[in-house]
């Protein structure tokens, strides 16, 4: 069974404060409202407790990413490159209309990333990314190890 | 009578039905309709609806993948690099994971900071681009994700595929309007799947990803 926390989304949160009173642990009173990881003990009380469905039960380690064909994700990459290739030259355009074509670039993008292989954060195709990142020239490596220390890899367990 | 569908959000324009709401009586023939009319769902122009066939006529050749430039020793530009990081962030911020999402941040702006400008910035040079994605890069990208059968990429490239087409509506309007196109009103870009839309406020739902309203954002005027 896998290990759950709880995740309780802000906008959605009306304060009504049911999860306060139902928590085992006190993890879902916090100064910042983000529910305390490190307290929470996962029993779920707080997400059915609450009138607004603002709480998510998230499982600690994620399971792997759907496998990609290679020739999909050459594909989306050649768009990709597209796509920033035109936030490029969008971003050096004046006018609203350009700030749009720009922003809509950047999100195309992503999405198309997303698909390409980096769904999750915590995945070992993001991990071997990271990784790769060190040797970049001025990247900023306290910020890649941070990374690398606190997201939470399955297949870190695997290679211990 | 003939039904019209809109390329972007596939809006039906039913000759046999008009649009009585908005004063355009039942029978008006497409060919009537004012060339200034724009779809009511996503705004697009008339040159972006399509004769809705029985049948799509299929491909005659199979596309190809467009050709790029390597991306030199790092087989990525920065900006690419710059976008795996965003997108990680984002990823980051579902999961409500804020540290991890501001160290992709910083790191997506790093390789943002990197990247060159290019020499040739213009809305022509745009709209190349543009359109290279919508007659190549698509087609080829589409015929792949269905062979592979990979719900999750048709999934993104019919989004993305939209909203290009909406740019590339959007920037040959303003190649022939200029500034006047914009004055008096909002642009807006859905935060979700990069829909833009040239209005007085942002569409009540994205015509191409469906979220509500507010997920949209205003481009800087000016910016
Ligand atoms: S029970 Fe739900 S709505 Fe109430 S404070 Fe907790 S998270 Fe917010
Ligand atoms: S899952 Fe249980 S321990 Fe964790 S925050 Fe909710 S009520 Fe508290
Ligand atoms: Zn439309
Ligand atoms: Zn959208």
């Amino acid at each position: 069974m896998a290990e759950l926390y709880a995740v309780r989304n802000l906008r959605l949160c009306t304060k009504d404060c049911l999860c306060l009173y139902v928590c085992p642990t006190g993890a879902t009173d916090t100064e910042d409202s983000i529910i305390d990881r490190n307290k929470c003990v996962g029993c779920g009380a707080c997400a059915n407790a609450c009138p607004s469905a603002a709480i998510s039960m998230v499982p600690k380690v994620m399971p792997p990413q759907q496998p990609k064909e290679e020739r999909v994700a050459e594909a989306l990459r050649s768009l990709i490159r597209s796509k920033t290739q035109a936030e490029n030259l969008a971003a050096q355009l004046p006018g609203a209309l350009a700030a749009a074509a720009a922003r809509s670039s950047r999100l195309m993008a992503e999405d198309l990333c997303r698909e390409s292989g980096y769904m999750l954060p915590q995945s070992e195709e993001a991990r071997v990314f990271l990784e790769r990142l060190r040797t970049y020239p001025g990247i900023p490596l306290e910020v890649v190890e941070g990374l690398l220390n606190t997201l939470p890899f399955p297949e870190k367990r695997d290679r211990k | 009578m003939k039904q019209m569908v809109c390329s972007v959000c596939s809006y039906t324009y039913d000759e046999s039905k008009g649009i009585p709401e908005a004063g355009i009586a039942p029978g008006t023939r497409w060919e009537d309709l004012p060339e200034g009319w724009r779809c009511p769902w996503c705004g697009a122009s008339k040159d972006m609806f399509r004769e809705k066939a029985e049948a799509p006529a299929p491909a005659p050749e199979p596309p190809q993948m467009p050709a790029q430039e390597p991306g030199g020793e790092w087989q990525l530009s920065a900006l690419e690099l710059s976008v795996i990081c965003s997108n990680l962030a984002r990823g980051c911020e579902k999961q409500y994971l804020p540290e991890q999402e501001k160290g992709f941040r910083e790191l997506a702006e790093f390789f943002r900071a990197r990247s060159v400008p290019a020499p040739d910035a213009g809305t022509q040079a745009l709209l190349q681009l543009v359109e290279r994605d919508l007659s190549s890069g698509y087609p080829y990208a589409h015929t792949a994700a269905g062979e592979a059968a990979d719900r999750g990429a048709l999934r993104a490239l019919t989004w993305s595929e939209k909203v290009t087409r909406m740019l590339q509506n959007l920037l040959s309007r303003y190649e022939k309007e200029g500034e006047a196109m914009l004055e008096h009103t909002g642009v807006y870009v859905c935060s979700v799947c990069g829909f833009v839309y040239v209005g007085d406020a942002p569409p009540s739902i994205c015509p191409v990803c469906k979220v509500p309203g507010w997920k949209f954002e205003q481009a800087g005027k000016g910016a």
